[in-house]
């Protein structure tokens, strides 16, 4: 009779924590994401780090943010899409490396002009180990721009491998321009289109650097 | 006997031409005589903004398949699309619903994805596009918010 109502106890607790838990877990991509980018406004944010000179040091801390939170090799992959299979593990390494680039260069200057603008996170959908996080970042003159990141669960963590600004996926965008660039020139030339560009940079950055 | 010639000639002809109008309405109206042959997949979208039942679903522009009914899901709109038996759809395969156009009617696009997995039949794709509102869009980031 006792081990009856210890084993009725262990399930009534088991209940109990189940039930604490489960709020718990919807919402860990969020308090994720949430996280990564607070780390990331306040590095913009960090005095110590403004400033022109400051620069290459201020985007390495966002990179090494953006690495935690971001499969880059997952938005690789599917903005490659069909041409992703036939690259070589060499290949495809590299091209992770060039397309990581390229979006840092597509968007930190973005990020940088980040002057206080509201962010709310106003919903989360999970579907298995996948999961919508809405958010909205709210402009100086309330404009209300709408950004949903998809992410995947890797163990643990939640990354991001999609971002939809206003509706438009990021992956679909690069996938149709790289399928455009392969079908009508090659791979190659695709890779070397990236390697110019982050060469033209990198070239910029040393003149400017110069000048200071 | 000339009569009934005259007669049977009109007839005839009235009745090529109900036929022929007949075809018209049916190539027109994209009414499947035969039914749609294919597999059932759906994906749910925040918002369908004129898609219908029986629009075209496209890969490169070439049409596979059609959308079979809209039902609401969970507050979304649950697109059920068939897709013909020959096509196969990745998983990360990402439909969008797009305009002929800028302002003609509503389809889906289907943009292939490149994941060795294949969407089986009564799957759902996942990654979606809802259609944008070019006109809303353009108001929204010239004029700002009230």
């Amino acid at each position: 009779m006792n081990w009856l109502r210890a084993n009725a106890m262990v399930l009534a607790m088991a209940g109990l924590v189940a039930m604490t838990a489960a709020p718990a877990t919807a919402g860990v991509a969020t308090d994720q994401l949430r996280g990564a980018v607070d780390r990331v406004l306040k590095t913009l944010e960090d005095p110590l780090l403004k400033g022109e000179a400051k620069v290459p040091d201020r985007r390495a801390a966002v990179r090494k943010i953006a690495n935690e939170i971001f499969d880059f090799g997952e938005i690789a992959k599917r903005s490659l899409a069909r041409h992703w299979q036939p690259l070589s593990e060499t290949q495809r390494n590299e091209f992770v490396g060039l397309f990581a680039d390229l979006l840092e260069r597509s968007y930190i200057s973005k990020i940088e002009t980040y002057g206080g603008e509201k962010i709310q996170y106003t919903a989360e959908r999970t579907d298995g180990d996948y999961a919508t996080v809405s958010t909205k970042i709210i402009t100086k003159n309330g404009t209300e721009v709408p950004v949903d990141y998809r992410m995947v669960k890797r163990g643990e963590r939640w990354l991001v491998y999609d971002v939809s600004i206003e509706g438009v996926s990021l992956v679909s965008n690069y996938r149709t321009q790289f399928n455009k660039i392969i079908q009508t020139s090659s791979y190659s030339e695709l890779v070397s289109k990236l390697r110019s560009k982050q060469d033209e940079l990198l070239a910029e950055d040393k003149g400017q650097k110069k000048k200071l | 006997m000339k009569r009934s010639a005259l007669d049977l000639g009109v007839g005839l002809f009235v009745l090529i031409g109900l036929l022929a109008l007949g075809w018209m309405s049916v190539k027109l109206g994209r009414v499947d005589l035969l039914g749609n042959k294919g597999y059932v997949v759906s994906a749910d979208f925040p918002t369908v903004g004129g898609l219908k039942a029986g629009s075209t679903i496209e890969i490169a522009g070439v049409e596979v398949g059609r959308v079979d009914r809209i039902t609401l899901h969970d507050y979304q709109a649950r697109v059920v699309m068939v897709i013909q038996p020959q096509v196969k759809l990745q998983e990360d395969s990402i439909a969008s619903i797009k305009t002929k156009g800028l302002i003609g009617e509503r389809y889906v696009r289907i943009s292939p994805g490149g994941s060795e997995k294949l969407i089986p039949p009564n799957g759902r794709i996942r990654e979606v596009e809802p259609p944008v509102d070019i006109e809303e869009l353009l108001s929204k980031y010239i004029f700002g918010k009230v």
